[in-house]
């Protein structure tokens, strides 16, 4: 007789742990929502024709225009829901760029070590010396107006911290067994860094994609406002910025509809967030 | 005849946990005597150190609470004192020293600190050159050299072996009438294990203290512990003083636990035995077998243990040797 | 290695640091960026009009030259002129300075006093209602963009309500006070969610350790193991999380600035944003470096003092 012992490894016993937690799953049932819809209408399969003039311009509230309309007479409702695609754009430009930059040299840096490592970390250093809002409002001053500059505004500025993670993960990763173990059989630099090590930091590259989406969305925020957002598409950004004079005259409900929206998706991203780490940090015990 | 100090009476602590309630100790009964020693034996998970903690008053509550038993202290029920009352039983009565020493002392403060901080509490009556005095007299009981130096260094400056002689030194500055050890010595090289278990005992004899010695390793019990308690999924199966548990081990877990332990007697056979195991594996708290616990990796289990008698209970053999099976072994 | 030597180290290494900025900088600035003669002569400029202005910006020197200059300008404090207002850069800093520490000194010292004192509340009654609580408020708080609190804060508290002042400023104390008082009660608000998880976590990482179980079992109450051996533990990163928000102060609050029109070297960002102005930008991003990498060998220096395990020999 044995005990049949199921083994997963961190990741699946994490994730379930995530799908049994009723608030967590929520949290994942809404950025899926958020994503699919952010899908769709990029793919062009649901088409949301925000720019057309529904009403007249500032209208409340009410059976016909759920959330009013702007100064142009465009629906808000539509606005934000296009409004989505943008935000799950931005989102997640920015956390893949961060992502690949950010592992690649880090997974560099602590496993090769000496001087490779020492130039990685001067180039970190350098950047993370800047404080965040200034170089990304250098960036993306210099890049000028428009959607792309602030994509890539957004990912040179977001690497540095998953750079300094990842080298600190892989240099105590690099001379565990199950990578000597690899050595001996003769597995290339690569082979060992690529499928050896660097499915067992996984976890830190996705709790760092969490935390770099939202801040990636609330980044876009702040460059809506000093004229350095996305054009030709509304993003939450620019309706909040825009409300800033709509205020005065009583109209909320600009802000409402994208402060609503945003805040939805940046909770459950927090949520997810915060469960995952209980859940794939080892060290945490105890919440 | 030695004065009976502590008691610990059909002692249940249950722990509540998202998989459901599992009892990690589930009916202990064991005494001490002043100047004996206890041990409590098991494999992890048995039940052993949480029982320790049940007498500090130490379980986390959540998730854990003493839901059933007593347990006496010169006549006293501690788990009917009030926090305060406990407070002033801890380190000053019942003392208590554990399995990591490298990380039980605080790093930002000194040795001296750590030491006089217990005496400050529980002897206010003492000035603070008192009690340095008192903590640098500890330092020496416990054989750490140079004490007056020592008492202003930190504990990173110790080695294991010397962080644990601090942690004695700790437990025992206010003279408790128990020192529970919970494997004091299973973090720390062989040598170093047997110059604590030499120190414990030297100070028991010059303080008088009871001491609950809790392990797994079987060795350390025969070394230093006067009774031994054998404990599998939070109940004893086995208990008697020391010779006659390692000469006449009844119940099929000792005997598999003394089984296991290699052999160095060159005189004992000539023949070369194999290490004995226990097959199988400790069943998960949660999923206990009906009847005795420890049937699936028993060899001598029959129908009767399959749970139509009930669970085994503790028996009397005679002098004090007890044993909780139905098919105990006669050797 | 004892103290001597990893603080001349750590200062040592603030030149690299240093040169690399400067590159980002030149790249970003020198490299990247448009011809600024557009932006300053207008569309119609003539070839000559360009070559001059040029000159006098020093673009028509090598690269190596140009990057020189930044350096210089680093190690000398020396930032030029402001291309709008004409007026020495270190002058209009020296003017934005006070207004902005009004502002942010007491949002610092506010926040994260308030963020440790219910940091270690909610340690301390961990898993009991006042925990949850604050877990789901610190949560929620932290999801809400700060654009928009700024906007309703203002729009309620101030527009509406008439509670405080809407925006201006005053340089004279204490008359700057009701300009600022609404501005750092929304920033406190704002700052109050991720500082205090940020310390609840560093207090917890602390309160799990096998010495607090030692502290217990002494007898010790759970306040004295909470503030004696729990806090002085936690205050180690805590302090030294603490220390890098120091040159944060002298940036000030770029939004908050903006919108309350508060005359602090966050305004002039936005201002120098706004009117495309190059040596205003390249001056506040080299001089918030610099502070930045200085209060960071400060905080990695203060760390070696305040842990008695890095207290080499």
């Amino acid at each position: 007789m044995s005990a049949q012992v199921q083994s997963k490894s961190l990741l699946q016993s994490a994730l379930l742990k995530l799908f049994r937690d009723k608030v967590s799953l929520s949290a994942i049932i809404i950025v899926s929502i958020y994503f699919s819809i952010g899908l769709l209408t990029f793919s062009g399969l649901l088409n949301i024709e925000w720019g057309k003039e529904v009403g007249p311009s500032y209208s409340t509230p009410s059976m016909d225009y759920l959330f009013g309309t702007d100064i142009f007479g465009r629906s808000v409702l539509l606005k934000t829901i296009k409004a989505i695609e943008t935000a799950v754009l931005i989102g997640l430009s920015t956390s893949l760029i961060a992502i690949v930059i950010g592992t690649t040299l880090g997974l560099i840096a602590g496993y090769f070590g000496g001087i490779v490592d020492e130039l990685i970390v001067w180039f970190y250093t350098t950047f993370s010396s800047i404080p965040w809002i200034m170089l990304l409002v250098s960036v993306a001053f210099i890049l000028g107006k428009g959607t792309s500059s602030v994509f890539i505004a957004l990912g040179v500025t977001s690497w540095t911290g998953l750079c300094r993670l990842v080298r600190a993960e892989v240099m105590k990763h690099k001379d565990r067994e199950y990578v000597q173990a690899a050595s001996s059989v003769g597995a290339s630099h690569s082979r060992k860094m690529i499928s050896h090590i660097l499915p067992n930091i996984f976890h830190v590259l996705i709790i760092n994609f969490t935390q770099t989406f939202d801040s990636a969305i609330k980044a876009e925020v702040i460059l809506s406002y000093l004229g350095l957002g996305v054009q030709g598409r509304p993003s939450w950004g620019t309706m909040i910025d825009d409300a800033k004079l709509e205020l005065a005259r009583g109209v909320w409900w600009q802000l409402g509809a994208a402060t609503l929206a945003m805040f939805i998706i940046v909770l459950a991203f927090n949520i997810l967030g915060d469960a995952l780490r209980d859940a794939l940090d080892p060290k945490l015990k105890g919440k | 005849m030695e004065e009976k100090i502590l008691e610990v009476k059909d002692l249940v602590v249950q722990f509540n946990t998202e998989r459901g309630s599992i009892k990690a100790v589930n009916g202990v009964n064991f005494d001490v005597y002043k100047g004996k020693s206890i041990g409590i034996v098991g494999e992890s998970g048995s039940g052993k150190s949480v029982s320790a903690l049940a007498i500090m008053g130490l379980i986390p509550n959540p998730p854990g609470q003493v839901i059933g038993g007593d347990i006496v202290y010169r006549g006293d029920s501690l788990l009917k004192y009030s926090s305060l009352q406990m407070r002033k039983i801890r380190g000053n009565k019942i003392a208590m020293i554990f399995q990591e020493p490298m990380t039980s002392l605080n790093p930002v403060y000194t040795i001296g600190n750590q030491i006089e901080e217990v005496v400050a509490l529980h002897r206010p009556e003492l000035n603070s050159k008192e009690r340095t005095n008192r903590a640098i007299e500890m330092l020496k009981l416990v054989g750490i050299p140079s004490p007056e130096k020592r008492v202003d260094e930190y504990p990173h400056q110790l080695s294991g072996g010397m962080r644990q002689r601090v942690m004695i030194a700790i437990a025992l500055a206010c003279e408790p009438d128990i020192l529970i050890a919970d494997e004091p010595t299973t973090a720390l090289d062989v040598t170093i294990q047997a110059q604590i278990l030499e120190l414990m005992k030297r100070l028991q004899k010059e303080m008088g203290m009871g001491i609950i010695l809790i392990t797994h390793d079987l060795g350390v019990v025969a070394e230093t512990c006067d009774h031994v308690s054998v404990m599998y999924c939070g109940q004893i199966v086995e208990s008697a003083d020391v010779q006659t548990l390692f000469k006449s081990p009844k119940h099929p877990y000792t005997r598999g636990l003394l089984g296991s332990i290699p052999s160095f007697d060159s005189t004992a056979s000539t023949k070369k035995e194999r290490l004995q195991t226990i097959e199988g594996m400790v069943p998960s708290l949660f999923n206990l077998p009906k009847g005795c616990n420890f049937q699936d990796r028993c060899q001598h289990a029959t129908e009767a243990c399959k749970g139509v008698k009930g669970d085994p209970v503790l028996k009397d053999l005679g002098q004090q040797h007890f044993v909780a099976c139905f098919n105990p072994v006669q050797a | 290695m004892n103290l001597y030597t990893y603080v001349l180290r750590r200062l040592l290494y603030v030149v690299p640091v240093l040169l690399g900025v400067c590159l980002v900088v030149f790249v970003l600035f020198n490299l990247v960026a448009p011809d600024p003669a557009f932006v300053l002569l207008g569309k119609h400029a003539t070839p000559l009009q360009i070559a001059q202005l040029h000159h006098e910006l020093g673009l028509d020197k090598p690269f190596w030259a140009q990057y020189l200059d930044i350096v210089k300008s680093a190690f000398t404090l020396e930032f030029g002129y402001s291309w709008s207002s004409k007026q020495q850069i270190w002058e209009m800093i020296k003017n934005g300075v006070l207004p902005s520490l009004s502002l942010t000194i007491p949002i610092f010292l506010l926040s994260n006093t308030i963020a440790i004192i219910i940091a270690l509340t909610t340690a301390y009654y961990r898993g009991k209602l006042i925990d949850r609580f604050m877990l789901i408020f610190t949560i929620a708080t932290m999801s809400i963009p700060s654009l928009a609190i700024i906007l309703f804060g203002q729009w309620a508290f101030a527009y509406k309500l008439g509670l405080f002042e809407i925006a201006g400023y005053e340089r004279s104390i204490p008359e700057f006070i009701p300009y600022v008082l609404l501005p750092i009660c929304i920033y406190v608000f704002i700052n109050f969610g991720p500082d205090t998880r940020y310390y609840r976590t560093m207090i917890l990482d602390e309160a799990y350790q096998d010495y607090v179980r030692t502290a217990r079992s002494k007898g010790l109450s759970e306040v004295i193991v909470m503030f004696k051996h729990v806090l002085k533990n936690a205050m180690i990163p805590i302090i030294t999380n603490t220390v890098i928000q120091i040159p944060n102060l002298f940036l000030g609050l770029l939004l908050a600035e903006s919108f309350f029109s508060i005359p602090g070297l966050g305004s002039m960002t936005i201002n120098a944003i706004n009117n495309s102005d190059f040596p205003v930008i390249k001056a506040i991003t080299i001089l918030s470096s610099i502070s930045f990498i200085v209060f960071g060998v400060i905080s990695d220096v203060l760390y070696t003092v305040v842990d008695p395990r890095m207290r080499l020999k």
